[in-house]
């Protein structure tokens, strides 16, 4: 048995700009990896590059053996990549609750002429507000996302991708924006679902949490992969010291 | 010679359009509107041009208090119009748009009258030979004050205090508030120059054809919008090759498949052709 | 009612067809088209062909709806390349590139268009009838699909496309759909408006025609069925009722068209909706009391 994901090669240019250089990394199936990097290294955007939502310039992505670098991103989200934002985009005309029905209904939409026969939402509703739940935010369930805080975004967006019923998880910085209490609630729901045999990618910036939930850790940095191991060994590594050590004292220059 | 006096007559028309098209991209640019009632304001320079010009026989006089009225015009129309209804999704205010050039139409037409307005004694009529093509001066007048009008629009631009804020502001609006710019005087600013150009076109136009009519400003208030997409939605410079480009396709097409394609129709199939090859113009916008 | 009376039901009915078709690519899929008039024309020129050449009427309007459908599906594939703005101007070129086709073309009447169509000989209220039945099979159509898991899909869609891939939504196919159903749907309305008019000019399906179908999407109140039909009725007859101002007519309709816009940006429905949330709020008041 292979990785279940297998990134190789992914070279990502934005305009002058290559934003990754020739990154490759793996995921075992079960694994809990965390992604992390000063601002502006490529974590973003590797996540793009692997849901197929940006097209890198070079590289290829493997789920299960299979290559899926030429799928686009909606079919590679049906074979199991399921991505949340940064920057939170909920479906803005939708309740919150519906936000996550759609995602559960992924396979009443899969068939357009299906699609079009069928109306009862009463089973993928009930399934959502148990995702809602898992997060914490079923109180909210049958309001409008427009006007919600961030916090409520944040998780949404991870019941959502879990509404999929993923292989595989990517989450990009879901702690951010939640106060300290929410973080590590949803950090353990996400540990507990990761326990329960769901892979897990996540991007964090907070390496407390990071070392507390994380299997494998992969360092990024101006593009490149600069680290990729043991959370402990990683985090002991001299370059990746310097990363930080260095964009903190241009933080504090600035 | 034919080709000669082809790509001369597109350049001219060309040279027009540029200078209505330019004000919609930089409206475009700043608050991704498509600015339909433009086409409203041109017509509206096409009057005031021609009215002072026969008031006081003095065509510059006419094209300058028409250009300083209508830009007024176009700040106040932002003002009143636009602002209120930015953060809507995009097709509000190009609704609006359209119901306010639809509105001014009839505004002309119920104040001067459905047949149009002319010159009492038209200026710029004399012919002009250039390397045996015959030209009329005001094509040339047209499109030296093109030339003229866009230089000043590119030297302030590049040069001036303003000009830098709203290049930065047009490139990425909230960047610039961040670094201290007044973005919403830079707002009138631009309402204020792309109306006053399209004033100025307005009158050559006029002039061209010594009538100003109620739907002048229906042609334009489509080929502009085509013109602004082939030159990548906000970006200046791909609009001015957009406008010539188009100019030049137009003159040609006519001759060539004029005979199953209209003028319209030629530009629209250029547009549609481009749009498949490159989805965001001819030129990157933004 | 009087004939004047029943052609004015007929055309309503007929707008509310366009018009419904029209909200279903612009309303609940998010893909703004100022081209939809030529749809209508091709439904409205196929039928007339079809008539002329001795087709009886479920044919020709049949006709209407599948050349209007695959011109729809085509414009669709353009929808999958350019997006927003772009999508709305390539509409707009592609409803004049049919106008400057029609308009050249000796088969298709050129400048002067088709006159001499015979009727459906269904007598004025036979297809009053005919037509009212079509247009509420289009309103109950338009219902199910809201309801159905495509109108769901197609929420996302309008929402945020990125998104809706993100959760799985096949975005192009239900882009093509929503195209490939709402020109279908012009085409319909086209090819009852060919018997109901007799004599076809390229200029009943211009840009001005798009436009108007637009806005009674948008007055109405873009993607709510009963909105975007109150406000057919309403633009339709208006002209009527500003008769004795008719010169002013236009002048009102854009007027109306702006304030809409300025003012009530959500149209009749978010108008309505409103409405009732303040009588609901005041009746629960009042049972508290
Ligand atoms: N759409 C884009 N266009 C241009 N540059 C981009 C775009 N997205 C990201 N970048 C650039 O790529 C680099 C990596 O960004 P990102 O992946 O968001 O970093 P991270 O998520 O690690 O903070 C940055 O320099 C950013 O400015
Ligand atoms: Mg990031």
């Amino acid at each position: 048995m292979g990785a279940l994901l297998e990134v190789s090669g992914i070279t990502v240019r934005f305009g002058g700009v290559t934003a990754l250089k020739e990154v490759s990394f793996q995921v075992n199936a079960g694994e809990f990896l965390c992604l992390i990097g000063p601002n502006g290294a490529g974590k973003t955007t590797l996540m793009r590059a692997v849901t197929g939502i940006i097209k890198p310039d070079a590289g290829r992505v493997k789920l299960d053996g299979r290559d899926i670098s030429h799928r686009p991103t909606h079919e590679r989200a049906r074979l199991g990549l399921a991505l949340t934002h940064q920057i939170v985009r909920p479906f803005r005309s939708m309740t919150v609750l519906d936000n996550v029905a759609l995602a559960a209904g992924y396979q009443r939409f899969h068939h357009i002429l299906k699609a079009m026969g069928s109306v009862d939402r009463s089973a993928e509703r009930q399934r959502a507000r148990k995702y809602l739940e898992l997060v914490g935010i079923e109180d909210v369930a049958d309001k409008s996302v427009v006007g919600q805080p961030l916090g409520v975004a944040k998780r949404l967006e991870v019941a959502r991708a879990l509404a999929l019923e993923p292989k595989i998880l990517l989450l990009d910085e879901p702690l951010a924006g939640l106060n300290s209490v929410e973080a590590a609630r949803l950090a353990d729901t996400i540990t507990g679902i990761n326990r329960d045999g769901l892979t897990v990618i996540m991007i964090e910036h907070n390496l407390g949490e990071v070392l507390r939930v994380s299997q494998r850790l992969v360092v990024l940095d101006n593009g490149r992969k600069i680290a990729d191991g043991l959370p402990m060994e990683v985090i002991q590594n001299p370059s990746v010291r310097a990363a930080y050590v260095g964009k903190e004292s241009q933080h504090a220059a600035a | 010679m034919l080709y000669l006096e082809l790509l001369i007559q597109g350049l001219i028309h060309g040279s027009m359009y540029a200078v209505i098209a330019v004000g919609l991209t930089l409206v475009y640019g700043l608050l991704r509107i498509l600015h339909v009632a433009h086409a409203g304001l041109f017509a509206l320079g096409g009057y005031l041009g021609l009215l002072i010009t026969n008031a006081t026989t003095s065509l510059p006089l006419g094209m300058f208090t028409s250009a300083i009225v209508v830009g007024i015009c176009g700040m106040l129309m932002y003002r009143l119009c636009y602002q209120p209804i930015l953060d809507r999704p995009p097709y509000v205010a190009l609704i609006a748009s359209i119901g306010l050039f639809i509105a001014m139409e009839e505004i002309f037409r119920l104040v001067f009258g459905p047949y149009g307005l002319t010159y009492k004694n038209p200026p710029l009529q004399s012919q002009i030979n250039l390397m045996g093509i015959t030209l009329r001066s005001a094509e040339v007048g047209m499109v030296i004050s093109a030339l003229i009008l866009l230089g000043i629009l590119a030297y302030l631009s590049q040069r001036t205090r303003i000009g830098i804020a709203w290049r930065a502001t047009v490139d990425d609006p909230e960047i610039s508030k961040s670094f201290g710019i007044d973005t919403i005087k830079v707002r009138y600013l631009n309402f204020f120059i792309g109306s006053a150009l399209a004033a100025v076109a307005g009158v050559f136009i006029s002039l061209l054809s010594n009538l100003v009519e109620p739907t002048m400003g229906g042609v334009p208030s489509y080929k502009a919008l085509a013109i602004i997409v082939l030159g990548g939605l906000g970006n200046v410079t791909g609009t001015l090759i957009a406008s010539l480009l188009l100019g030049v396709v137009e003159a040609f097409g006519t001759i060539y498949i004029g005979s199953f394609l209209d003028r319209d129709a030629i530009a629209f199939a250029f547009l549609i052709v481009i749009l498949m090859i490159r989805p965001q113009g001819l030129f990157a916008g933004k | 009612m009087g004939i004047y009376e029943i052609s004015l039901a007929t055309v309503v009915c007929i707008n509310i067809i366009l018009a419904l078709g029209l909200n279903m690519i612009s309303g609940f899929c998010g893909q703004i088209s100022l081209g939809h008039a030529a749809f209508y024309g091709i439904g409205a020129y196929t039928a007339a062909l079809m008539v002329k050449a001795g087709f009886p009427i479920p044919l020709t309007i049949a006709a209407g709806m599948i050349s209007a459908g695959v011109a729809g599906l085509i414009v669709g594939l353009a929808s999958l390349r350019v997006r927003h703005d772009f999508l709305a101007i390539t509409t707009m070129g592609v409803g004049f590139l049919f106008l400057g086709i029609v308009r050249q073309q000796e088969l298709l009447g050129g400048e002067l268009g088709i006159s001499g169509i015979p009727s459906a000989g269904l007598g004025k209220i036979g297809y009053l009838a005919v037509v009212f039945a079509i247009a509420s099979l289009s309103a109950v159509f338009s219902l199910w699909i809201k309801r159905s898991w495509m109108g769901f899909a197609f929420d996302a869609v309008a929402d945020d496309e990125d998104t809706a891939r993100v959760v799985t939504v096949d975005v192009g196919a239900y882009k093509l759909a929503a195209f490939a159903m709402g020109t279908a749907m012009a085409g319909v309305a086209g090819g009852l408006y060919t018997y109901f008019a007799r004599f076809l000019m390229p200029d009943d399906f211009g840009f001005i025609t798009s436009i108007t179908v637009l806005s009674m999407v948008a007055v109405g109140g873009i993607g709510s069925v009963f909105g975007v039909i109150a406000a057919t009725i309403i633009l339709t007859l208006m002209p009527e009722f500003f008769r004795f101002i008719s010169d002013y007519k236009l002048l009102v309709y854009g007027a109306l068209l702006f304030a809409v816009m300025r003012f009530a940006p959500e149209g009749l429905a978010g108008f309505a909706r409103d409405a009732y949330r303040r009588l609901t709020v005041k009746k629960q008041a009042g049972e508290t009391v």
